[in-house]
């Protein structure tokens, strides 16, 4: 069965947003008008139709992080990136966002980073998360030796 | 943990073997109300899906957690996913289903395939033709209420509908729909199999201000003083959040938690998050944010709830801020009231919650941001 949502995130995990060529093609593809697609699309959080940046970091803003120190953790990100929640990283790596209760809450402060759960949170792991996020996008970029 | 309990086709077959009249009556009898925070008789939906004079029904299992402090569904769908799906399976069958749906919340999209791996595979031993898809949510806790979830599930904006039409008699594309939460689905297998199958025991999820948060599976009436022995607080407790949407209460140790004592305290028990908060903290701040969370979920489309939540927000900033009169308190308190009673969905008539019972509960927290507490501090410096 078809489900609009379903192919919205589908799409979307091929090409990291919603381009207006991708949502054509949808449009096209299973005769719904783009007026819409958009109208579903900019309903949902996780739905995109700006590009993103290649790490999407979700800091979760509700009561029990907050409790747990999350503020000092969305700073930390914040410090680490030289953004603030919403924004993203000149060099396009990162999108920050602060986001509404992620389920974590029995390890607050959490954090979905490209959607896996971070939990536990502290300012030194925001360091070393945001380090070896660098790091693993600077290894795939770097030029190979010549023999 | 009796949730935790695997069902492993058993229940399943018991339901074939004794047919679906007697599987409705074992549930009624069993007591199992749903557990997703509204607690409405699970056989009783059912019956009425089932008795809808229509060809074509449907199953939405709810796994749209997205209330603040809660996290039990998260830890069935990790550790019991296979008693899930078999209480799909069972309540498709018994009110005449064929498809099911399992709509997962945004947030647990790393859960999803390995769940898709465990419906293909007890669809298979289970030798069913009834279907199961899982639908992604999208980030909107507004489609943890059940006709938003619908209107997702069908290609729209997860926003609301007016009922009636309640959805077991017209839901999905018209058509009669129960949608339960993932542990009333559970406990529904749990208990056709089981003799020994408990109501009483429910799934806390505790969270804040302790050094043990988690999932606890207690009985109700179990003492608070038990709760937070459990949860091990950092400080001195002083109050208790029901999730953003069931109101705060002070902590009373001695009293016996059960859905009475809890509406005593003008609050809802809903889902059982509980969130304990200590004494470092003033109560003002939680309630901004509870509100903010409010202003980013309004799904928009009725004006109490979109415009109320903002105004209660603005209203919260202006006390923490010490802008407030104490006459402007009772201004956010009659406008909490007035969201809730006019608001189109569940979202909208719980808004308030936070602020009203807190105003019950700690009136002292806002009186200490008011002008007049401001000036009268100032007042004593200056002797």
């Amino acid at each position: 069965m078809k489900i609009l949502i379903n192919l919205l995130k589908e799409a979307q995990d091929k090409k990291g947003y919603l381009s207006e060529k991708v949502m054509k093609g949808l449009s096209e593809k299973y005769d719904i008008p783009l007026s819409r697609l958009y109208g579903v699309a900019t309903f949902y959080m996780h739905l995109k139709i700006t590009p993103q940046g290649k790490n999407i970091i979700e800091v979760c803003g509700s009561p029990s992080c907050i409790l747990n120190n999350g503020n000092t953790v969305e700073k930390s990100f914040e410090e680490e990136l030289k953004i603030e929640a919403g924004e993203t990283t000149k060099d396009k790596q990162f999108t920050l966002y602060k986001v509404s209760c992620i389920g974590c809450c029995d390890e607050a402060p959490a954090a979905l980073i490209n959607g896996k759960a971070y939990t536990k949170l502290t300012s030194e792991k925001v360091k070393k998360i945001i380090k070896e996020l660098r790091s693993k996008e600077s290894s795939k970029t770097k030029p190979r030796k010549k023999k | 943990m009796q949730i935790l309990k695997k069902t492993q086709l058993k229940s399943w077959k018991k339901a074939q073997e004794i047919g679906a009249e007697k599987v409705l009556e074992l549930l009624e009898k069993k007591g199992l109300v749903g557990r997703g925070g509204a607690a409405f008789p699970t056989a009783k939906k059912w019956r009425i899906a089932k008795s809808q004079p229509v060809e074509e029904r449907y199953v939405v299992c709810n796994a749209d957690e997205g209330e603040p402090g809660t996290f039990k569904d998260k830890l069935i769908i990790k550790k019991n996913a296979e008693t899930m799906v078999e209480g799909i399976i069972i309540a498709s069958w018994t009110i005449g289903a064929k498809q099911a749906f399992i709509y997962l919340r945004g947030e647990y999209e790393y859960l999803r395939k390995k769940l898709e791996r465990q419906i293909k595979e007890v669809l298979k031993k289970a030798k069913t033709d009834i279907k199961i898809d899982v639908v992604r949510g999208a980030g909107a806790y507004v489609c943890g209420e059940e006709t938003a979830i619908l209107q997702s599930i069908q290609g729209f904006r997860g926003q609301s509908m007016y009922k009636p039409p309640y959805p077991p008699v017209e839901g999905l594309w018209g058509k009669p729909t129960v949608v339960n939460n993932v542990e009333t689905l559970t406990c529904a297998s749990q208990a056709i199999l089981f003799d020994d199958w408990d109501t009483n025991l429910r799934l806390f999820s505790i969270s804040g201000c302790v050094q043990k948060p988690g999932v606890y599976e207690l009985p109700l009436g179990i003492k608070m003083s038990e709760i937070i022995k459990i949860a091990k607080p950092k400080n001195k407790l002083k109050a208790m959040s029901f999730g953003c949407f069931g109101g705060i209460m002070p902590i009373n140790e001695n009293m016996p938690v059960t859905n009475e004592t809890i509406c005593q305290n003008q609050c809802h028990h809903g889902a059982y998050s509980v969130i304990l908060i200590d004494e470092t903290y003033n109560v003002v701040d939680i309630c901004l944010s509870i509100a903010k969370f409010y202003t980013y979920e309004s799904c928009g489309k009725c004006t109490p709830c979109r415009e109320g939540t903002i105004r209660m927000l603005n209203l919260l900033k202006q006390v923490r801020d010490g802008r407030a009169s104490k006459k402007d308190l009772e201004t956010l308190n009659e406008f909490a009231h007035h969201v809730e009673e006019t608001a189109l969905c569940g979202l909208g008539q719980t808004s308030g919650e936070h602020i009203i019972t807190a105003l019950i509960h700690f009136r002292k927290d806002f009186e200490e941001y008011t002008k007049e507490k401001k000036a009268k501090d100032k007042l004593k410096n200056k002797k």
